[in-house]
């Protein structure tokens, strides 16, 4: 009498463990939230990639081009060299260029609360700072009218800073080229460098300009180790 | 007696309709849609930058090419222009004596209630790095193989950083620099210097000279979407 009872009480519990040990694995193996974090993480990274390839397209018409009208004759093929130096010299920081950006001031507060000169800006604030504007996208900077190329050091030199090799001093002027909305708000986000400086008694003042003037590097480019790989 | 069988029914009804259930719901996870689609995405994102890839090589070989259609006695002064703007600009691969930089991440095992972010490298570091290797005068720089342009930003993201727009890299850093091997090698160990500092939160710094280094040319496209050029 009382044994089919204890089967089913049995063949019960059976079910509900195994139900328990399911719900565990599935809701375990969920990876919902991580799908949708990568998700978002692998289209920002499409997005760019198309960016470049664009680009590339782009730069293998204008070299296509370039080609053919070498081919035709002597004349002709100085003129596509002329083309194509004043395409590199351009993203190589030696021709002046102008665009919307923006314009940034930096100096130190004359008597902060904590007395004059309590902080100064420094070679690194100048480096963050051509950080951040690098990240929002900046096309073309310049400090005080020294383009920044690839080669550029910001470097303390005692009361200034060298870039360039050229000294100069405060207030520092930043002029970089590119949308100017993201490229203020890199800076001026909480939490940000102008907050950062701020507190140290440093003033940055960013403007938005249609129209931003960046000089090309002064100097003479002179390379006496780096040497091109011939291939092919 | 009976009332207690019908229980027991109803009971194995429900249990076993629960149960189908959730096998369904497991078996399905897998083929959820955000699941799904985000397998689809990286597949697409591989073959993009395949894409990119054999474009990049595409547009190299046109640079050869247009070197060899143009060359020729007249414009010589031309030329030389444009190989040296070629190596401000990062778009050619090159090579000439160096040093080799490589950092990496603390191996001091952190007493309990350290800050673990104190000991490992960030990207203010490696700007640090950069710069100090620039005002020696390198002529070209790359990190893991990632030319340097004049826009190049340092930027960490959790672990790794990223640099030129989407290029991730992660620890060992090696950065490749052309120029005085000497005076570079001595920019870096410098008394007081950036390897002292780093090397004080245990993070490791290495510097080697090297009598050749090659630094690759910068891989994507270049393109000034707001910068002209100014008469």
């Amino acid at each position: 009498m009382n044994k089919p009872i204890y089967f089913s009480i049995i063949a019960v519990s059976l079910i509900i463990g195994l139900l328990l040990s399911f719900q565990f694995r599935s809701s375990g193996g969920n990876a919902g939230g991580i799908a949708t974090e990568r998700y978002q993480e692998l289209t920002i990274e499409k997005l760019k990639v198309e960016t470049d390839i664009t680009q590339l397209e782009e730069e293998i018409s204008d070299l296509t081009v370039k080609i053919e009208a070498a081919r035709r004759g002597r004349t002709e093929a100085a003129g596509a060299i002329e083309r194509e130096l004043d395409k590199i010299k351009l993203y190589a920081g030696l021709i002046p260029v102008t665009g919307p950006g923006v314009d940034i001031v930096m100096k130190n507060i004359e008597a902060s609360q904590f007395g004059a000169g309590f902080y100064s800006v420094r070679d690194e604030d100048l480096l963050k700072v051509i950080n951040d504007l690098r990240g929002a996208g900046a096309e073309a900077i310049s400090i005080n009218d020294q383009r920044i190329l690839a080669t550029s050091e910001v470097r303390q030199a005692g009361n200034h800073i060298n870039v360039n090799l050229v000294r100069l001093s405060p207030p520092y002027n930043i002029k970089a080229i590119g949308n100017p909305g993201r490229l203020k708000s890199s800076l001026e986000i909480k939490g940000g460098l102008v907050e950062f400086l701020a507190a140290n008694g440093v003033t940055v003042e960013v403007q938005q300009s249609e129209q931003v003037p960046v000089p090309a590097y002064s100097g003479i480019p002179r390379f006496d180790y780096a040497k091109h790989v011939q291939r092919g | 007696m009976k009332g207690l069988q019908w229980t027991l029914a109803v009971g194995g009804l429900i249990l076993g309709i629960m149960l189908a259930y959730q096998f369904r719901v497991t078996s399905e996870i897998n083929k959820t849609e955000p699941v799904q689609r985000t397998q689809l995405l990286a597949l697409q994102l591989n073959q993009l930058k395949e894409d990119r890839d054999s474009l990049q090589e595409q547009v190299n070989s046109l640079r050869t090419e247009f070197d060899r259609v143009s060359a020729g006695p007249q414009d010589i002064e031309l030329k030389e222009g444009l190989d040296q703007a070629r190596i401000l600009a990062g778009v050619t691969e090159l090579s000439g004596p160096g040093v080799e930089v490589t950092l990496n991440d603390s191996n001091i095992t952190l007493k309990p209630g350290e800050n673990p972010n104190l000991y490992v490298l960030h990207d203010e570091d490696v700007l640090h790095v950069l710069n100090e290797l620039r005002a020696a005068g390198a002529e070209a720089i790359s990190i893991n193989g990632q030319r340097l342009l004049a826009g190049t930003e340092v930027r960490c993201t959790g672990p790794t950083i990223v640099l030129n727009r989407d290029k991730r890299l992660a620890p060992p850093y090696v950065i490749s620099a052309i120029g005085d091997p000497n005076t570079l090698e001595s920019a870096i160990k410098l008394k007081g210097g950036v390897a002292e500092t780093l090397q004080f939160w245990g993070i490791q710094v290495g510097v080697k000279k090297m009598s050749q280094v090659t630094v690759p040319a910068y891989s994507g496209g270049i393109k000034f979407e707001y910068a002209q050029a100014a008469g």
